[in-house]
Protein backbone atom coordinates (compact mmCIF):
# COMPACT_ATOMS: atom_id res chain seq x y z
CA UNK A 1 0.00 0.00 0.00
CA UNK A 2 1.20 3.42 -0.54
CA UNK A 3 0.75 6.38 1.17
CA UNK A 4 -2.76 6.79 2.13
CA UNK A 5 -2.54 10.47 3.69
CA UNK A 6 -0.10 12.91 3.99
CA UNK A 7 -0.17 16.31 6.39
CA UNK A 8 2.13 19.07 5.92
CA UNK A 9 3.43 21.29 9.30
CA UNK A 10 5.59 24.06 10.44
CA UNK A 11 7.64 23.33 13.80
CA UNK A 12 8.18 26.92 15.07
CA UNK A 13 8.96 26.75 18.92
CA UNK A 14 6.05 28.93 19.24
CA UNK A 15 3.73 26.80 18.63
CA UNK A 16 3.98 25.23 21.78
CA UNK A 17 1.87 27.19 24.29
CA UNK A 18 3.95 26.76 27.21
CA UNK A 19 7.21 28.13 24.80
CA UNK A 20 5.00 31.02 23.76
CA UNK A 21 3.40 31.95 27.19
CA UNK A 22 1.00 35.06 27.08
CA UNK A 23 1.51 35.27 23.17
CA UNK A 24 0.23 31.75 23.33
CA UNK A 25 -3.44 32.74 22.18
CA UNK A 26 -1.71 34.39 18.65
CA UNK A 27 -0.86 31.36 16.99
CA UNK A 28 -4.32 29.37 17.80
CA UNK A 29 -5.26 28.95 14.83
CA UNK A 30 -2.23 27.74 13.19
CA UNK A 31 -2.27 25.36 16.03
CA UNK A 32 -5.82 24.45 15.68
CA UNK A 33 -4.98 23.77 11.79
CA UNK A 34 -2.06 21.67 12.58
CA UNK A 35 -3.99 19.36 14.71
CA UNK A 36 -7.11 18.84 12.35
CA UNK A 37 -4.06 17.80 9.87
CA UNK A 38 -2.33 15.68 11.49
CA UNK A 39 -6.04 14.12 13.12
CA UNK A 40 -6.72 13.57 9.19
CA UNK A 41 -3.79 11.01 9.62
CA UNK A 42 -5.60 8.26 11.75
CA UNK A 43 -6.89 6.93 8.90
CA UNK A 44 -3.46 4.97 8.07
CA UNK A 45 -1.79 1.96 10.18
CA UNK A 46 1.69 3.36 10.44
CA UNK A 47 3.44 7.44 10.88
CA UNK A 48 6.04 8.44 9.14
CA UNK A 49 7.37 11.82 10.70
CA UNK A 50 9.47 13.47 8.21
CA UNK A 51 11.44 16.56 9.56
CA UNK A 52 15.12 18.70 9.22
CA UNK A 53 17.36 17.46 11.71
CA UNK A 54 20.83 14.63 11.61
CA UNK A 55 20.08 12.17 9.19
CA UNK A 56 18.65 9.60 11.58
CA UNK A 57 15.58 7.32 12.32
CA UNK A 58 14.28 7.21 15.76
CA UNK A 59 11.12 4.71 16.98
CA UNK A 60 7.93 5.57 18.31
CA UNK A 61 9.00 5.98 22.00
CA UNK A 62 11.44 8.17 21.04
CA UNK A 63 11.42 11.58 23.01
CA UNK A 64 11.97 14.92 22.41
CA UNK A 65 11.80 18.11 24.75
CA UNK A 66 11.46 21.97 24.54
CA UNK A 67 13.62 22.91 27.52
CA UNK A 68 16.15 24.04 25.63
CA UNK A 69 13.39 26.87 24.24
CA UNK A 70 12.89 27.57 27.46
CA UNK A 71 9.65 25.17 28.26
CA UNK A 72 11.31 22.14 30.60
CA UNK A 73 7.61 21.04 31.12
CA UNK A 74 6.78 19.81 28.31
CA UNK A 75 8.17 16.56 26.25
CA UNK A 76 7.07 14.12 23.62
CA UNK A 77 7.86 10.29 23.77
CA UNK A 78 9.00 8.61 26.37
CA UNK A 79 12.73 8.04 25.86
CA UNK A 80 15.58 10.72 26.15
CA UNK A 81 15.07 13.60 24.74
CA UNK A 82 17.02 12.86 21.20
CA UNK A 83 14.50 14.23 18.36
CA UNK A 84 15.24 17.14 16.70
CA UNK A 85 12.91 20.43 16.65
CA UNK A 86 10.66 19.67 13.79
CA UNK A 87 10.14 16.28 14.90
CA UNK A 88 10.07 16.96 18.68
CA UNK A 89 6.97 19.37 17.32
CA UNK A 90 5.80 16.60 15.03
CA UNK A 91 5.46 13.92 17.63
CA UNK A 92 3.90 17.09 20.31
CA UNK A 93 1.30 17.76 17.48
CA UNK A 94 0.85 13.82 16.61
CA UNK A 95 0.43 12.88 20.70
CA UNK A 96 -2.47 15.13 20.97
CA UNK A 97 -4.37 13.37 18.31
CA UNK A 98 -6.27 10.03 17.57
CA UNK A 99 -3.29 9.19 15.16
CA UNK A 100 -1.02 9.25 18.59
CA UNK A 101 -2.16 5.51 18.61
CA UNK A 102 -0.62 4.37 15.18
CA UNK A 103 2.96 2.51 14.82
CA UNK A 104 5.17 5.78 14.34
CA UNK A 105 8.78 6.24 12.73
CA UNK A 106 10.34 9.65 13.08
CA UNK A 107 13.41 10.16 10.35
CA UNK A 108 15.35 13.21 10.29
CA UNK A 109 16.96 14.22 7.06
CA UNK A 110 19.53 17.37 6.79
CA UNK A 111 18.07 20.80 5.50
CA UNK A 112 20.62 20.78 2.58
CA UNK A 113 19.81 17.06 1.25
CA UNK A 114 19.96 16.88 -2.87
CA UNK A 115 16.04 17.09 -4.13
CA UNK A 116 17.11 13.76 -6.13
CA UNK A 117 17.63 12.11 -2.79
CA UNK A 118 15.09 13.80 -1.06
CA UNK A 119 12.66 12.48 -4.17
CA UNK A 120 14.26 9.18 -3.64
CA UNK A 121 13.34 8.58 0.28
CA UNK A 122 9.67 9.87 -0.57
CA UNK A 123 9.21 6.63 -2.95
CA UNK A 124 11.33 4.60 -0.39
CA UNK A 125 8.87 5.59 2.30
CA UNK A 126 5.67 5.02 0.21
CA UNK A 127 7.04 1.53 -0.83
CA UNK A 128 5.73 0.03 1.76
CA UNK A 129 3.11 -2.54 3.24
CA UNK A 130 1.84 -0.48 5.20
CA UNK A 131 -1.47 2.09 4.71
CA UNK A 132 1.47 5.25 5.39
CA UNK A 133 0.58 8.38 6.86
CA UNK A 134 3.23 11.23 6.37
CA UNK A 135 3.83 13.82 8.58
CA UNK A 136 5.78 16.34 7.52
CA UNK A 137 7.41 18.88 8.93
CA UNK A 138 8.68 22.07 6.91
CA UNK A 139 9.07 25.75 7.59
CA UNK A 140 8.58 28.48 4.67
CA UNK A 141 11.36 31.38 4.51
CA UNK A 142 12.42 32.95 7.75
CA UNK A 143 13.23 36.33 5.97
CA UNK A 144 9.70 37.34 4.84
CA UNK A 145 9.27 40.40 6.30
CA UNK A 146 11.61 43.38 8.15
CA UNK A 147 10.89 42.05 11.40
CA UNK A 148 11.51 38.19 10.40
CA UNK A 149 14.41 36.72 12.58
CA UNK A 150 16.55 36.79 9.36
CA UNK A 151 16.12 39.99 7.40
CA UNK A 152 13.79 40.45 4.78
CA UNK A 153 14.90 38.65 1.32
CA UNK A 154 13.03 40.24 -1.97
CA UNK A 155 12.63 36.81 -3.23
CA UNK A 156 11.25 35.45 -0.27
CA UNK A 157 7.64 35.75 -0.15
CA UNK A 158 7.18 34.85 -4.06
CA UNK A 159 9.48 31.74 -2.61
CA UNK A 160 6.66 31.01 -0.18
CA UNK A 161 3.61 31.45 -2.82
CA UNK A 162 5.55 29.20 -4.97
CA UNK A 163 5.34 26.49 -2.61
CA UNK A 164 1.67 27.43 -0.95
CA UNK A 165 0.73 26.95 -4.57
CA UNK A 166 2.32 23.84 -5.39
CA UNK A 167 0.55 22.28 -1.99
CA UNK A 168 -2.60 23.37 -2.74
CA UNK A 169 -2.66 22.15 -6.48
CA UNK A 170 -0.21 19.40 -5.85
CA UNK A 171 2.26 19.75 -7.87
CA UNK A 172 5.07 17.91 -7.41
CA UNK A 173 7.35 18.87 -10.11
CA UNK A 174 7.24 22.14 -8.49
CA UNK A 175 7.76 20.61 -4.73
CA UNK A 176 10.85 18.40 -6.66
CA UNK A 177 12.17 22.09 -9.05
CA UNK A 178 12.69 24.01 -5.71
CA UNK A 179 15.81 25.27 -5.83
CA UNK A 180 18.00 23.90 -2.92
CA UNK A 181 20.75 27.06 -2.90
CA UNK A 182 18.00 29.58 -2.93
CA UNK A 183 15.86 27.81 -0.18
CA UNK A 184 19.00 27.59 1.40
CA UNK A 185 19.52 31.61 1.03
CA UNK A 186 16.04 32.46 2.13
CA UNK A 187 16.17 30.17 5.16
CA UNK A 188 13.61 27.98 4.16
CA UNK A 189 13.91 24.56 6.21
CA UNK A 190 11.14 23.29 4.66
CA UNK A 191 12.13 22.36 1.46
CA UNK A 192 13.80 18.99 1.44
CA UNK A 193 10.92 17.75 3.78
CA UNK A 194 8.50 19.21 0.86
CA UNK A 195 10.31 16.92 -1.58
CA UNK A 196 10.42 13.95 0.18
CA UNK A 197 6.62 14.63 0.23
CA UNK A 198 6.99 14.94 -3.40
CA UNK A 199 8.37 11.77 -3.95
CA UNK A 200 5.92 10.15 -1.67
CA UNK A 201 2.66 11.37 -3.23
CA UNK A 202 4.01 10.17 -6.98
CA UNK A 203 2.09 6.61 -6.73
CA UNK A 204 -1.06 8.29 -4.82
CA UNK A 205 -3.93 10.31 -6.31
CA UNK A 206 -4.67 12.17 -3.09
CA UNK A 207 -5.70 15.93 -3.24
CA UNK A 208 -4.09 19.43 -1.52
CA UNK A 209 -5.74 21.04 0.47
CA UNK A 210 -4.05 24.50 2.02
CA UNK A 211 -5.51 25.53 5.51
CA UNK A 212 -3.09 27.52 6.61
CA UNK A 213 -0.65 30.41 4.48
CA UNK A 214 0.99 33.08 6.68
CA UNK A 215 3.56 34.62 8.40
CA UNK A 216 2.67 35.78 11.28
CA UNK A 217 6.37 36.81 12.68
CA UNK A 218 8.28 36.98 9.55
CA UNK A 219 8.55 33.04 9.02
CA UNK A 220 6.58 31.34 6.31
CA UNK A 221 4.01 28.77 7.64
CA UNK A 222 1.82 26.19 5.76
CA UNK A 223 -0.75 23.69 6.99
CA UNK A 224 -2.04 21.30 4.40
CA UNK A 225 -3.29 18.21 4.12
CA UNK A 226 -3.41 15.59 1.61
CA UNK A 227 -6.16 12.77 1.18
CA UNK B 1 -2.61 51.06 31.85
CA UNK B 2 -4.22 47.70 30.47
CA UNK B 3 -4.34 45.27 32.58
CA UNK B 4 -4.85 42.73 30.27
CA UNK B 5 -1.54 42.71 29.07
CA UNK B 6 -0.13 42.12 32.57
CA UNK B 7 1.96 38.93 33.52
CA UNK B 8 -0.46 36.21 34.61
CA UNK B 9 -0.30 34.21 37.67
CA UNK B 10 0.12 30.91 37.34
CA UNK B 11 -2.54 28.61 38.90
CA UNK B 12 -4.62 28.75 42.02
CA UNK B 13 -3.16 31.15 44.79
CA UNK B 14 -5.80 31.67 46.59
CA UNK B 15 -5.98 28.52 48.56
CA UNK B 16 -4.11 26.91 51.38
CA UNK B 17 -2.02 28.44 54.26
CA UNK B 18 -0.87 31.76 53.76
CA UNK B 19 -3.32 33.30 51.78
CA UNK B 20 -3.76 37.28 53.00
CA UNK B 21 -7.82 37.89 53.39
CA UNK B 22 -8.58 41.94 53.04
CA UNK B 23 -11.90 43.01 52.42
CA UNK B 24 -13.17 41.33 49.22
CA UNK B 25 -9.70 40.16 48.44
CA UNK B 26 -7.46 37.58 48.64
CA UNK B 27 -3.84 37.43 48.10
CA UNK B 28 -1.87 34.24 47.98
CA UNK B 29 1.36 33.41 48.61
CA UNK B 30 4.01 34.65 45.62
CA UNK B 31 0.90 37.28 45.22
CA UNK B 32 2.09 40.89 45.33
CA UNK B 33 -0.28 43.52 46.37
CA UNK B 34 -0.04 46.83 45.95
CA UNK B 35 -1.34 50.03 47.96
CA UNK B 36 -1.33 53.42 47.16
CA UNK B 37 -0.90 56.34 49.33
CA UNK B 38 -3.45 58.67 49.89
CA UNK B 39 -2.55 61.24 52.31
CA UNK B 40 -5.73 63.46 53.68
CA UNK B 41 -2.86 65.96 55.38
CA UNK B 42 -1.89 69.17 54.48
CA UNK B 43 1.89 68.67 55.26
CA UNK B 44 3.20 65.04 53.81
CA UNK B 45 6.56 64.86 53.90
CA UNK B 46 6.13 63.76 49.47
CA UNK B 47 3.55 65.55 48.31
CA UNK B 48 2.68 68.46 50.66
CA UNK B 49 -0.72 67.92 51.01
CA UNK B 50 -1.37 67.18 46.75
CA UNK B 51 -4.57 65.09 47.39
CA UNK B 52 -5.87 67.12 50.81
CA UNK B 53 -8.44 68.17 49.36
CA UNK B 54 -11.37 65.83 48.77
CA UNK B 55 -12.09 66.02 45.35
CA UNK B 56 -8.16 65.74 44.67
CA UNK B 57 -7.94 62.86 46.40
CA UNK B 58 -11.10 61.07 45.06
CA UNK B 59 -9.37 61.42 41.72
CA UNK B 60 -5.94 60.60 42.93
CA UNK B 61 -7.95 56.85 43.84
CA UNK B 62 -9.23 56.84 41.30
CA UNK B 63 -6.16 56.73 38.91
CA UNK B 64 -4.23 54.63 41.21
CA UNK B 65 -7.16 51.93 40.83
CA UNK B 66 -7.03 52.58 37.11
CA UNK B 67 -3.63 51.71 37.40
CA UNK B 68 -3.19 48.58 39.21
CA UNK B 69 -3.23 49.45 42.78
CA UNK B 70 -4.90 46.48 44.79
CA UNK B 71 -5.36 48.76 47.94
CA UNK B 72 -5.21 52.54 49.04
CA UNK B 73 -3.89 53.93 52.70
CA UNK B 74 -5.39 56.50 53.72
CA UNK B 75 -3.66 58.51 56.19
CA UNK B 76 -4.97 61.69 58.09
CA UNK B 77 -1.89 62.69 60.52
CA UNK B 78 1.21 63.40 59.03
CA UNK B 79 3.68 60.16 60.26
CA UNK B 80 6.62 63.01 61.12
CA UNK B 81 6.84 65.19 63.75
CA UNK B 82 4.41 68.36 62.78
CA UNK B 83 1.12 70.22 63.88
CA UNK B 84 -0.81 68.45 66.44
CA UNK B 85 -4.03 67.22 65.00
CA UNK B 86 -6.62 65.77 67.73
CA UNK B 87 -8.61 62.78 67.18
CA UNK B 88 -11.91 64.53 66.51
CA UNK B 89 -9.79 66.14 63.31
CA UNK B 90 -8.32 62.91 62.28
CA UNK B 91 -11.97 61.86 62.36
CA UNK B 92 -12.89 64.75 60.14
CA UNK B 93 -10.47 63.79 57.65
CA UNK B 94 -10.83 60.24 57.20
CA UNK B 95 -14.15 59.00 58.24
CA UNK B 96 -16.75 60.15 55.66
CA UNK B 97 -14.31 60.01 53.27
CA UNK B 98 -13.68 56.07 54.06
CA UNK B 99 -17.09 55.21 53.45
CA UNK B 100 -17.08 57.48 49.75
CA UNK B 101 -14.40 55.66 48.65
CA UNK B 102 -16.31 52.61 49.71
CA UNK B 103 -19.28 53.53 47.81
CA UNK B 104 -17.33 54.51 44.71
CA UNK B 105 -14.82 51.03 44.63
CA UNK B 106 -17.20 47.97 46.41
CA UNK B 107 -14.15 45.94 46.04
CA UNK B 108 -10.96 48.29 46.29
CA UNK B 109 -9.07 47.07 50.03
CA UNK B 110 -9.34 50.27 51.97
CA UNK B 111 -6.69 50.66 54.34
CA UNK B 112 -6.64 53.57 57.03
CA UNK B 113 -3.06 54.65 58.41
CA UNK B 114 -3.77 55.30 62.29
CA UNK B 115 -2.62 54.77 65.65
CA UNK B 116 -5.85 55.66 67.34
CA UNK B 117 -8.25 52.82 68.60
CA UNK B 118 -11.07 55.32 68.08
CA UNK B 119 -10.45 56.38 64.93
CA UNK B 120 -9.73 52.77 63.73
CA UNK B 121 -13.11 51.57 65.47
CA UNK B 122 -15.29 54.89 63.25
CA UNK B 123 -13.43 54.26 60.34
CA UNK B 124 -14.36 50.04 59.91
CA UNK B 125 -17.36 51.10 60.02
CA UNK B 126 -17.26 53.35 57.64
CA UNK B 127 -16.08 50.36 55.24
CA UNK B 128 -12.27 50.27 55.79
CA UNK B 129 -10.52 46.86 55.56
CA UNK B 130 -7.14 46.89 57.32
CA UNK B 131 -5.88 49.05 60.14
CA UNK B 132 -2.28 50.28 59.14
CA UNK B 133 -1.11 50.94 62.71
CA UNK B 134 2.79 52.62 61.71
CA UNK B 135 2.93 53.33 65.35
CA UNK B 136 3.94 49.67 66.53
CA UNK B 137 0.35 49.41 69.21
CA UNK B 138 1.24 52.96 70.51
CA UNK B 139 -2.54 52.68 71.72
CA UNK B 140 -2.77 49.50 73.45
CA UNK B 141 -6.73 49.17 72.42
CA UNK B 142 -6.07 49.08 68.68
CA UNK B 143 -6.35 45.54 68.18
CA UNK B 144 -9.31 45.13 70.10
CA UNK B 145 -10.75 47.87 67.88
CA UNK B 146 -9.53 45.58 64.79
CA UNK B 147 -10.64 42.06 66.29
CA UNK B 148 -14.07 43.42 67.20
CA UNK B 149 -14.49 45.07 63.50
CA UNK B 150 -12.90 41.79 61.73
CA UNK B 151 -10.33 44.24 60.03
CA UNK B 152 -6.89 43.44 58.73
CA UNK B 153 -3.86 44.76 61.13
CA UNK B 154 -0.01 46.01 60.63
CA UNK B 155 2.19 45.24 63.04
CA UNK B 156 4.96 47.95 62.95
CA UNK B 157 8.49 49.11 64.01
CA UNK B 158 9.27 51.96 65.73
CA UNK B 159 12.34 51.48 68.06
CA UNK B 160 10.03 52.25 71.30
CA UNK B 161 9.06 55.63 69.76
CA UNK B 162 6.21 57.60 70.55
CA UNK B 163 4.16 58.24 67.69
CA UNK B 164 5.04 61.27 65.29
CA UNK B 165 8.79 61.53 67.14
CA UNK B 166 11.80 61.58 64.84
CA UNK B 167 14.26 58.55 65.80
CA UNK B 168 17.66 60.03 67.71
CA UNK B 169 20.79 58.13 67.92
CA UNK B 170 18.52 55.13 67.73
CA UNK B 171 20.98 51.52 68.59
CA UNK B 172 20.64 47.91 68.01
CA UNK B 173 22.57 45.14 68.14
CA UNK B 174 20.66 43.40 65.49
CA UNK B 175 18.13 45.60 63.92
CA UNK B 176 16.61 42.75 62.25
CA UNK B 177 16.18 40.61 65.00
CA UNK B 178 14.67 43.33 66.87
CA UNK B 179 12.41 43.95 63.85
CA UNK B 180 11.46 40.55 64.03
CA UNK B 181 10.89 40.40 67.85
CA UNK B 182 9.02 43.56 67.91
CA UNK B 183 6.49 42.45 64.82
CA UNK B 184 6.34 39.22 65.58
CA UNK B 185 4.98 39.93 69.44
CA UNK B 186 2.62 42.12 68.15
CA UNK B 187 1.20 39.56 65.62
CA UNK B 188 0.93 37.24 68.47
CA UNK B 189 -0.79 39.93 70.75
CA UNK B 190 -3.31 40.62 67.93
CA UNK B 191 -4.01 37.20 67.26
CA UNK B 192 -4.79 36.55 70.74
CA UNK B 193 -6.82 39.47 71.35
CA UNK B 194 -8.94 38.17 68.27
CA UNK B 195 -7.39 39.80 64.85
CA UNK B 196 -8.28 37.55 62.18
CA UNK B 197 -5.08 35.53 61.11
CA UNK B 198 -5.28 36.01 57.85
CA UNK B 199 -5.33 39.38 57.69
CA UNK B 200 -2.17 40.56 59.92
CA UNK B 201 0.77 41.85 58.46
CA UNK B 202 4.10 43.05 59.53
CA UNK B 203 6.15 46.07 58.63
CA UNK B 204 9.46 46.47 59.18
CA UNK B 205 9.02 50.34 59.25
CA UNK B 206 11.72 51.68 57.45
CA UNK B 207 13.16 55.19 58.86
CA UNK B 208 11.17 55.04 61.89
CA UNK B 209 13.35 54.44 64.25
CA UNK B 210 16.34 53.66 62.64
CA UNK B 211 19.12 55.47 61.13
CA UNK B 212 19.62 54.80 56.68
CA UNK B 213 22.43 52.16 57.53
CA UNK B 214 19.93 50.40 59.46
CA UNK B 215 16.98 50.79 57.02
CA UNK B 216 19.19 49.52 54.55
CA UNK B 217 19.77 46.40 57.02
CA UNK B 218 16.73 45.68 56.64
CA UNK B 219 16.35 45.84 52.88
CA UNK B 220 18.97 43.24 52.45
CA UNK B 221 17.99 40.97 54.91
CA UNK B 222 14.11 41.26 54.25
CA UNK B 223 14.04 36.98 53.83
CA UNK B 224 14.27 36.79 57.57
CA UNK B 225 11.19 38.74 57.82
CA UNK B 226 9.57 36.83 55.24
CA UNK B 227 10.46 33.19 56.92
CA UNK B 228 8.36 34.67 60.38
CA UNK B 229 5.39 32.97 58.02
CA UNK B 230 3.31 36.77 58.46
CA UNK B 231 3.10 38.49 55.40
CA UNK B 232 5.18 41.36 55.04
CA UNK B 233 4.15 44.86 53.64
CA UNK B 234 7.40 47.48 52.88
CA UNK B 235 6.79 50.82 52.45
CA UNK B 236 10.04 52.18 51.39
CA UNK B 237 8.67 54.76 48.49
CA UNK B 238 10.66 57.58 48.87
CA UNK B 239 12.21 57.31 52.11
CA UNK B 240 14.62 59.10 53.61
CA UNK B 241 17.06 56.38 53.50
CA UNK B 242 16.67 56.11 50.22
CA UNK B 243 17.07 59.79 49.95
CA UNK B 244 20.35 59.34 52.38
CA UNK B 245 21.80 56.39 50.32
CA UNK B 246 21.59 58.41 46.96
CA UNK B 247 21.86 62.14 48.10
CA UNK B 248 18.62 63.04 46.85
CA UNK B 249 15.70 65.25 47.81
CA UNK B 250 11.97 63.11 48.15
CA UNK B 251 10.94 64.52 44.44
CA UNK B 252 14.40 62.10 42.73
CA UNK B 253 14.05 59.03 44.88
CA UNK B 254 11.46 57.23 42.33
CA UNK B 255 14.53 55.13 40.87
CA UNK B 256 15.90 54.13 43.93
CA UNK B 257 12.16 53.59 45.61
CA UNK B 258 12.19 51.11 42.80
CA UNK B 259 15.16 49.39 43.30
CA UNK B 260 14.56 49.18 46.93
CA UNK B 261 11.11 47.97 46.15
CA UNK B 262 12.15 45.28 43.74
CA UNK B 263 14.73 43.49 46.57
CA UNK B 264 12.53 43.22 48.76
CA UNK B 265 9.72 41.95 46.42
CA UNK B 266 12.44 39.34 45.34
CA UNK B 267 13.50 38.69 49.21
CA UNK B 268 9.45 38.15 49.89
CA UNK B 269 7.75 41.15 50.91
CA UNK B 270 4.02 40.67 49.63
CA UNK B 271 2.26 43.89 50.07
CA UNK B 272 3.88 47.03 48.72
CA UNK B 273 2.77 50.90 49.97
CA UNK B 274 3.89 53.22 47.23
CA UNK B 275 3.00 56.58 45.84
CA UNK B 276 3.81 55.87 42.30
CA UNK B 277 1.32 53.21 41.42
CA UNK B 278 2.26 52.17 37.62
CA UNK B 279 5.91 52.12 38.19
CA UNK B 280 5.67 49.66 41.02
CA UNK B 281 3.25 47.86 39.35
CA UNK B 282 5.72 47.12 36.34
CA UNK B 283 8.46 46.50 38.80
CA UNK B 284 6.38 44.06 40.35
CA UNK B 285 4.67 42.08 37.64
CA UNK B 286 8.31 42.34 36.16
CA UNK B 287 9.36 40.21 39.71
CA UNK B 288 6.38 37.95 39.76
CA UNK B 289 7.62 36.36 36.42
CA UNK B 290 11.27 36.14 37.20
CA UNK B 291 9.93 34.54 40.64
CA UNK B 292 8.06 32.27 38.28
CA UNK B 293 4.48 33.01 39.93
CA UNK B 294 3.37 34.53 36.75
CA UNK B 295 4.19 34.04 33.34
CA UNK B 296 5.48 36.52 30.78
CA UNK B 297 2.81 38.40 28.69
CA UNK B 298 4.35 36.86 25.72
CA UNK B 299 7.18 35.01 24.65
CA UNK B 300 7.88 35.64 20.80
CA UNK B 301 11.73 36.98 20.64
CA UNK B 302 13.68 34.22 18.59
CA UNK B 303 10.78 31.42 18.71
CA UNK B 304 9.08 32.03 15.38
Amino acid sequence: MPVVAAAVCPHPPLLVPEVASGAASELDDLRAACLAAVESLATAAHVVVIGAGSPRTYEAEAGGAFVAYGAPGVRVGSGPAVLPLSLAIGGWLLEQTKAAQLPRTYRAILADTAPDLCVQLGREIADSNDRVGLLVMGDGSARRSEHSPVHLHPRAEIFDTTVANALQHRDLDVLKALDPDLADELQAAGRAPWQVLAGALEGTSLSGDLTYEAAPYGVGYFVASFS
Amino acid sequence: MDRSVRPRTVGPVNTGDGVLRLGSRSFGPGEFALMAIVNRTPDSFFDRGATYATDAAFAAIDKAVAEGADLVDIGGVKAGYGEPVSESEELRRTVDFVAAIRARHPDLVISVDTYRSGVARQVAEAGADLINDTWAGADPDLVNAAAEAGTGLVCSHVGGLSPRTDPHRMAYDDVVADVIRTTTALADRALAAGVRPDGILIDPTHDFGKNTLQSLELTRRLDELAATGWPVLVAVSNKDFIGETLELPPGQRGNGTLAALSVSAWLGARVFRVHDVPAARQALDFIAVLRGTAQPAGTRRSLA
